[in-house]
């Protein structure tokens, strides 16, 4: 170590930056939505927690709390267990795993604001190629499949398939319908997310040293089920608590695919906070609310992650 | 035994490329409407690349070209009336400024700061890194409201300088880069000292080359977070053209989807989304890497 004054020019822009860029906003979000506060306006009033008691009450605010909630509780575990899914099976691969690595990641990398527009086309009721190829399979072996005609409770003339076939074609109009809107947002956020999870999960999977599944067959575990269960799943656990976090803070910040294709729409039903924070302050110049809806969010976020360190310190070890 | 082995590795296989068609549709469908021509996107007909039968486009007509210049085969009309109805090139560029200028700003303000958490000793330092931790809970975009209301005080809005400034400091980057320095070992900078070596020289003309690699995953990482980036720009930008990014170029293509031409608009979101991609696939080994490591660390 070293004594010199060079540290001073080495720290200081960084923590005015810090402090100007990261946390001031923060105690200024807190203290605008206190406020009547709109931008443009030269003077506001103090209002005490009535933006807070709108959030709470108001039913758009209520609904954007259950769509954000939907999105986050749907998109986390999926596309973690997918890419978990995914990166077991590559790990196991002879040949031919670099490709679909490729493959999946390409969501990952790819503008999202493009994909979400090839997305609409692609479920367009009209022009898109998923209608279009599930009215082509009426009466065939996709009707069949997607029909769920295998399962045994499932009869032939009742199934969504069947029934969308006998009625002119009326299959699901995914983005437009309020029944169906918020889950297709949720497809592609699966879609654009588990490609991540995969590689880092992959990145988990080399790292486990191979002697533990011998030993784990010296144990009995003869199964692959068993020596996930012994081995592979614990070891992949604190990458596993990352992926859930990183998983979730980004699901929290959903708004290229809603503002592109649903506009918190049909019915508020995909209303999420980011797209919330975005209408309120930005179009209808609302900052109070806006600010409001910000501190919120902040807080669930920093709860999460103080949660996430509570279990790295609790829990994951071995 | 080994029947059973090739079984289980083609019921993986079959499972693998199930999924990779479904990844893969959306770009399948971005390709073809970007070569095909108005009258097959709408029937769904010609497959990927369409007939691509020689044509006149009323729509270029209608813009004021002759027929002769309107006369060709749909892919080629695509891509050149993309060209013809967006600046493209300049929204292109405008992702290049603002990603490149991100990244320097990053290094410079985080290289030296992570190089005095990381080596040197100074009261606050541990002050100073737990500053950094706390930052690193917070996403920009979480508090885009405050810092667009700041921007917009300070007369801001609409400027190359509204786009970059927040993303100036990368407290993950300083976090990385850190954790990195820590690696290096002390007779190192010693010797450098030695050769009489300030502190300025060691952090740019020592620790910099060593930081390399460290370097490298950020970069794409920072890169590929605000080339793609959409949230921001959307918020800081609202008319002027000439400071467009790619992502705000694609929304404005995307416009009047109901009465305008399909084809070209997809050709135009092809190319704005190409660089990135095609960067990804010749350097994917890296790209992984880069995301992986500045993910795990």
């Amino acid at each position: 170590m070293h004594h010199s004054k060079a540290h001073i020019w080495f720290v200081w822009p960084a923590i005015i930056l810090m402090i100007v860029i990261l946390i001031l906003p923060i105690f200024l979000a807190g203290g605008i939505s206190f406020t009547n506060y709109n931008l443009g306006n030269s003077s506001f009033e103090w209002v005490g927690i009535e933006n807070y008691e709108k959030m709470f009450s108001r039913k758009t605010y209520i609904k954007m709390i259950i769509s954000t909630a939907t999105y986050v509780l749907i998109v986390v575990p999926v596309s973690v267990v997918l890419g978990l899914v995914a990166a077991i099976m590559l790990n196991s691969l002879r040949f031919g795993a670099d490709i679909y690595k490729t493959i999946f990641f390409l969501p990952v990398m790819a503008t999202l604001l493009a994909m979400a527009i090839a997305w609409e086309f692609t479920l367009h009721p009209t022009l898109g190629i998923i209608n279009s190829f599930l009215a082509n399979g009426c009466g065939g072996i996709r009707e069949f499949i997607l029909g769920f005609h295998w399962l045994p409770w499932v009869s032939s003339e009742d199934s969504w398939y069947s029934v969308a076939c006998a009625n002119n074609m009326d299959f699901p109009y995914w983005l437009k319908d309020k029944k169906t809107a918020i889950w297709t947002i949720c497809f592609i956020g699966v879609w654009q997310a588990f490609g991540f999870n995969m590689v880092l999960y992959l990145a988990g999977l080399t790292s486990i040293p191979r002697e533990l599944y011998h030993a784990a067959e010296m144990d009995g575990a003869q199964s692959t089920w068993e020596q996930f269960k012994l081995v592979t799943w614990p070891m992949l656990g604190p990458t596993t608590l990352f992926v859930v976090t990183i998983t979730t803070i980004r699901s929290f910040q959903v708004f290229d695919t809603i503002e592109i294709l649903t506009k918190g729409g049909p019915a508020k039903t995909t209303y999420v906070m980011m797209y919330a924070i975005f209408e309120k302050a930005i179009q209808q110049n609302i900052t109070s609310i806006g600010a409001a809806i910000t501190v919120v969010f902040i807080i669930f976020i920093i709860l999460l992650t103080f949660f996430q360190r509570y279990v790295i310190e609790k829990r994951v070890h071995y | 035994m080994l029947a059973r082995h090739y079984i289980g590795e083609s019921w993986k296989h079959g499972l693998l490329i199930i999924g990779a068609l479904i990844v893969l549709i959306p770009f399948y469908m971005m390709v073809s409407m970007s070569l095909k021509s108005q009258q097959e996107i709408q029937s769904i007909s010609g497959g990927l690349v369409g007939a691509q039968e020689i044509q006149t486009f009323p729509v270029c007509t209608k813009h004021g070209y002759t027929e002769e210049v309107c006369t060709m085969r749909p892919y080629k009309y695509n891509f050149w009336f993309a060209f013809k109805k967006a600046p493209i090139p300049r929204y292109l560029m405008n992702g290049l400024i603002v990603t490149v200028s991100i990244f320097l700003i990053q290094v410079l303000i985080a290289l030296p700061c992570s190089y005095a958490l990381a080596k040197l000793r100074f009261k606050g330092r541990e002050f100073v890194f737990s500053m950094v931790l706390f930052c690193l809970l917070i996403p920009v975009h979480a508090i885009a409201l405050p810092l667009y209301v700041m921007l917009a005080k300070a007369g801001l809005v609409d400027t190359y300088a509204a786009l970059i400034i927040p993303w100036t400091i990368s407290v993950f980057g300083i976090f990385l880069m850190r954790q990195f320095f820590m690696t290096v070992p002390d007779e190192l900078i010693d010797a450098a000292r030695m050769d009489g070596m300030g502190e300025y020289s060691i952090v740019w003309k020592v620790m910099l080359p060593v930081a390399i690699p460290a370097l490298l995953a950020f970069a794409i990482f920072s890169v590929v977070a605000h080339w793609n980036d959409y949230f921001w720009p959307r918020i800081v930008i609202t008319g002027n053209r000439d400071l467009f990014t790619p992502p705000l170029g694609i929304r404005e293509f995307r416009g009047g989807i109901d009465s305008d031409e399909f084809g070209p608009m997809m050709a135009s979101i092809v190319t704005v989304t190409i660089p990135l991609i095609v960067a990804f696939i010749v350097a994917q080994k890296r790209f992984v890497e880069g995301i992986t490591m500045t993910g795990m660390k």
